[in-house]
């Protein structure tokens, strides 16, 4: 095979899996962010769980191209580009990390509660001394199942120009070229396994008792 | 006479009700303690004992009458500086699973803000007190102690701050005979060296009569008769009664002489 097609080929799956590395990257620590701090005040208010939940599973039914087809046309947040596809992908990981904050922290023991509020503890301090330590397993759970899906997802994102490697897929199966297809597949399902690996590790590095 | 020099009881009930959605738990509920006395709340379960105790450190607030702790109304006080002044031991223990023994002893002192060295001392002399070597207790996780054991660091995590009244809510419930037996003792050195004023909820009447410097016979949140441990044998109310009745005859006598 002629070596400058090798050479292209091989630059193009660095630059792309550095765009992918970003968008999954942006797009995850501001679902986290979101995430966490909806699941959090979930806890305290009955109505904000119920509606931040039903709006994050209303998200995640929606198949992942038609809800980047759904953004398109929405002015600011839309049109063709990669922020529309950080979006997109923001709004996906969202139910994950949401409900897991949500599930970690009412699942803190009822003794350990009562004995917490009975201290003096105020609630602040026992969101940051007692809920989220205990429930930082349950949320980096859900943060890996978030993020994984999204390294999948975000190869979709190049259908409305998010860039990363989905475009090196598309490109090969348009032109029926094998291996620009698994130049994209093959490092993307690397990323996906290199970021399981990576949360699990530190799952067991915090697992505290 | 306390120290402000009135004549205030330490710990007082006037009238107090609690009640949620329309149904009343407890009704009119009115006691006096001083320091070093024991109140015992004896009853079934749903008698509103549990209930009672929560109104005290305001992780409830009663629907009528007050609350008065050393002269002023609980109601009037925050509830977090209120707490920390007041021990607290729950059957279930509460210990926070994350923390050592240590850490979760100084719990009330950090949330205080005593300086570092303070809480060390005081940690090391509360273990020693309860029985538990700090060298070798104090750096261990909640689930490597017995019952007893975790119990014993809950008892000194109630005591760290040094407050003055102390709130059971049936802490030894879950402990062997023996053990339990052995924190009794122990409760009672305690509330004797401390002269601790202590609210002890409880089914059990041997507990009671063993702990109790009064006790408080309650049946479906209305209180029928507070009397002394050896005036409890001469009590002629139904609920009292029933309890005695539970008792073995020959530890019946025992507990007359």
């Amino acid at each position: 095979m002629d070596p400058t097609v090798i050479r292209t080929l091989l630059g193009d799956v660095l630059q792309l899996t550095g765009e992918h590395i970003i968008l999954v990257g942006v797009s995850c620590s501001v679902a986290i962010l979101i995430g966490v701090s909806a699941g959090i005040l979930g806890t305290r208010h009955a109505t904000v769980r119920r509606l931040s939940v039903t709006a994050a599973s209303v998200l995640q039914t929606i198949p992942s191209l038609a809800l980047f087809g759904f953004l398109l046309p929405i002015p600011y947040i839309g049109g063709i580009g990669r922020h529309t596809a950080m979006v997109a992908l923001v709004l996906y990981s969202l139910l994950p990390i949401l409900r897991n904050t949500i599930v970690g922290i009412t699942s803190v023991s009822p003794p350990v509660r009562e004995a917490a509020i009975a201290m003096g503890m105020t609630d602040p301090q026992i969101l940051r001394l007692v809920e989220l330590p205990l429930a930082a397993p349950t949320i980096l759970a859900g943060i890996r199942i978030a993020l994984v899906t999204n390294i999948g997802t975000a190869v979709i994102a190049a259908v409305i120009g998010g860039g990363g490697l989905g475009e090196l897929i598309f490109r090969g199966v348009a032109s029926v070229n094998t291996l620009e297809i698994l130049a994209g597949a093959i490092p993307a399902a690397g990323l996906a396994l290199l970021a399981d690996a990576g949360m699990s590790l530190l799952e067991r590095k915090i697992a505290p008792v | 006479m306390d120290a402000k020099g009135n004549n205030l009881p330490y710990l007082s009930f006037r009238e107090v009700s609690y009640s949620v959605a329309g149904r009343s738990i407890l009704d009119r509920l009115s006691f006096d303690l001083e320091r070093g006395e024991t109140l015992v709340l004896l009853g079934q379960s749903g008698s509103g004992k549990t209930t009672a105790l929560r109104l005290i450190n305001r992780m409830l607030d009663p629907t009528g009458g007050d609350v008065y702790l050393d002269g002023e109304p609980v109601r009037a006080l925050d509830p977090i500086v209120l707490r920390r002044r007041i021990g607290y031991v729950i059957q279930d223990f509460g210990l926070l699973p994350h923390w050592t023994v240590a850490e979760n002893v100084a719990l009330v002192p950090r949330l205080l803000r005593w300086p570092a060295e303070r809480q060390r001392q005081r940690v090391g002399e509360l273990l020693q007190q309860v029985g538990l070597d700090p060298a070798t207790f104090g750096s261990r996780r909640p689930r490597q102690l017995s019952g007893g054991q975790m119990q014993r660091v809950a008892v000194a995590r109630a005591l760290a701050a040094e407050p003055a009244l102390l709130l059971f809510d049936e802490p030894f419930g879950a402990l062997d005979p023996l053990t339990r037996r052995e924190m009794q003792q122990q409760f009672l050195d305690l509330r004797s060296r401390y002269h601790l004023a202590s609210v002890f909820v409880t089914h059990d009447l041997l507990e009671a009569l063993a702990l109790g410097t009064r006790i408080a016979v309650l049946h479906a949140g209305v209180l029928e008769t507070i009397v002394t441990p050896q005036e409890f044998f001469s009590v002629k109310t139904p609920v009292a009664r029933a309890f005695l009745d539970t008792l073995p005859k020959t530890t019946t006598q025992g507990a007359c002489q």
